[in-house]
């Protein structure tokens, strides 16, 4: 039966529309990037502010990711899926930061509000429903403290590991590219990562969030 | 159906939490899931953790990020190519070298230190000791000559020493 499982599993990949998106960058066709940074835009910094945990070092180091991405267009080759190849340079800017230590040097809090276009603040957070009591509010804002310490407890790659595998809803084998490592090595880091997480989340029991 | 808790089949149990196995999948182990306490524990535990991390709402992303980025790309080009030369040059592209360097030159002072015979002979030799090779030479040259002289001349000492007598 397992086996049968795993066989459906593995379907034959859709052509990759990204990657013929960029090929036509590669030729000059500037729209198709603005195509591309419209699609991807919001999971790349999504990505990267759940990895760094600052919005402001988000939003800079996934600017440098599409800047990367264009500048690397005359070289560009479709030998990856063209997300993979986009993940592996917003991970690996991410994991540099991290590493830099850079994260020490003040954190955003989440709370703090955001510069918008029409000169406006908005508030850095919301809550789901429309108008949460006061208490509803700092059991979210609490609840959400304890997740973000929860993700930011995991070792980085694991980190990375699980937000892929949870919020880009990448398979497996895309992580194991991104990360350039095995897919064993994948099983594993997500293994570890959510028996973290399970030991630390477990107990809160939203009975489902969305 | 085999546990996938003993058949370290995790990953089966993450993609049914995740809803992304198949249908004939979700169903033996939503099947297997009525037997097995762990597997069931396991997951309701996962199912929490998922739930948790839909609560992370990443929030709006600052409107006027593709004007800044494009202002970057127009910057970029504008950029003349000495200036990204230089920026090429820079110290900090080139830090990631320093210990890759310093490793690839005290493995080459050790290899230097350890063989010291591998090293050329004609640069270890001073001022002085050229000096005294080419006396050397000269010396021999001197007694080449000398040699060349002396047999002509020595049956006539031999005759003359024995004259007195």
């Amino acid at each position: 039966m397992l086996q049968g499982v795993n066989t459906i599993v593995g379907a034959a990949p859709a052509p990759d529309l990204d990657a013929q998106l960029m090929l036509r960058v590669r030729d000059g066709d500037e729209h198709s990037f603005g195509i591309l940074l419209e699609k991807h835009r919001n999971p790349v910094i999504h990505f990267v502010y759940r990895m760094v945990q600052d919005r402001a070092v988000a939003e800079e180091l996934s600017q440098e990711v599409f800047l990367r991405v264009y500048r690397s267009r005359g070289t560009y080759e479709p030998t990856a899926r063209f997300t993979t190849w986009l993940f592996r340079i917003a991970t690996h800017l991410a994991l540099n930061w991290l590493r830099d230590g850079r994260k020490e040097r003040g954190h955003q809090r989440l709370d703090a509000p955001m510069k918008t276009e029409k000169d406006g603040d908005i508030p850095g957070r919301e809550v789901p429903d429309r108008k949460p009591s006061a208490e509803q509010r700092m059991v979210y804002e609490t609840r959400l403290q304890e997740i973000r310490e929860a993700i930011a407890l995991l070792p980085e790659k694991q980190r990375a590991a699980v937000l892929m595998h949870k919020y880009e809803e990448m398979d497996y084998s895309q992580i194991s590219n991104v990360l350039e490592c095995s897919e064993s090595a994948v099983k594993s880091l997500l293994f570890r990562a959510y028996e973290a997480l399970r030991a630390r989340l477990a107990h809160m029991d939203t009975g489902g969030a969305r | 159906m085999t546990c996938p808790l003993q058949t370290e089949q995790t990953d089966l149990l993450l993609d049914y939490s995740a809803g992304r196995l198949p249908f004939r999948g979700m169903d033996a182990l939503a099947e297997h899931m009525k037997t097995c306490r762990d597997c069931a524990s396991f997951l309701r535990e996962q199912k929490a953790v998922w739930d948790a991390l839909d609560l992370w709402d990443p929030g709006p992303v600052s409107l006027d990020f593709n004007r800044r980025l494009w202002q970057r790309i127009d910057a970029a080009a504008a950029v003349p190519w000495y200036t990204s030369l230089a920026d090429w040059f820079r110290f900090d592209n080139w830090k990631p070298m320093i210990p890759l360097t310093a490793a690839i030159l005290v493995i080459a002072a050790g290899f230097v230190l350890d063989h010291p015979g591998a090293r050329n002979p004609a640069s270890g030799i001073s001022v002085r000791e050229a000096d005294q090779v080419e006396q050397t030479l000269d010396d021999i040259q001197l007694l080449n000559q000398l040699d060349a002289v002396i047999p002509a001349s020595a049956p006539d000492d031999k005759r003359g020493a024995s004259k007195p007598m």
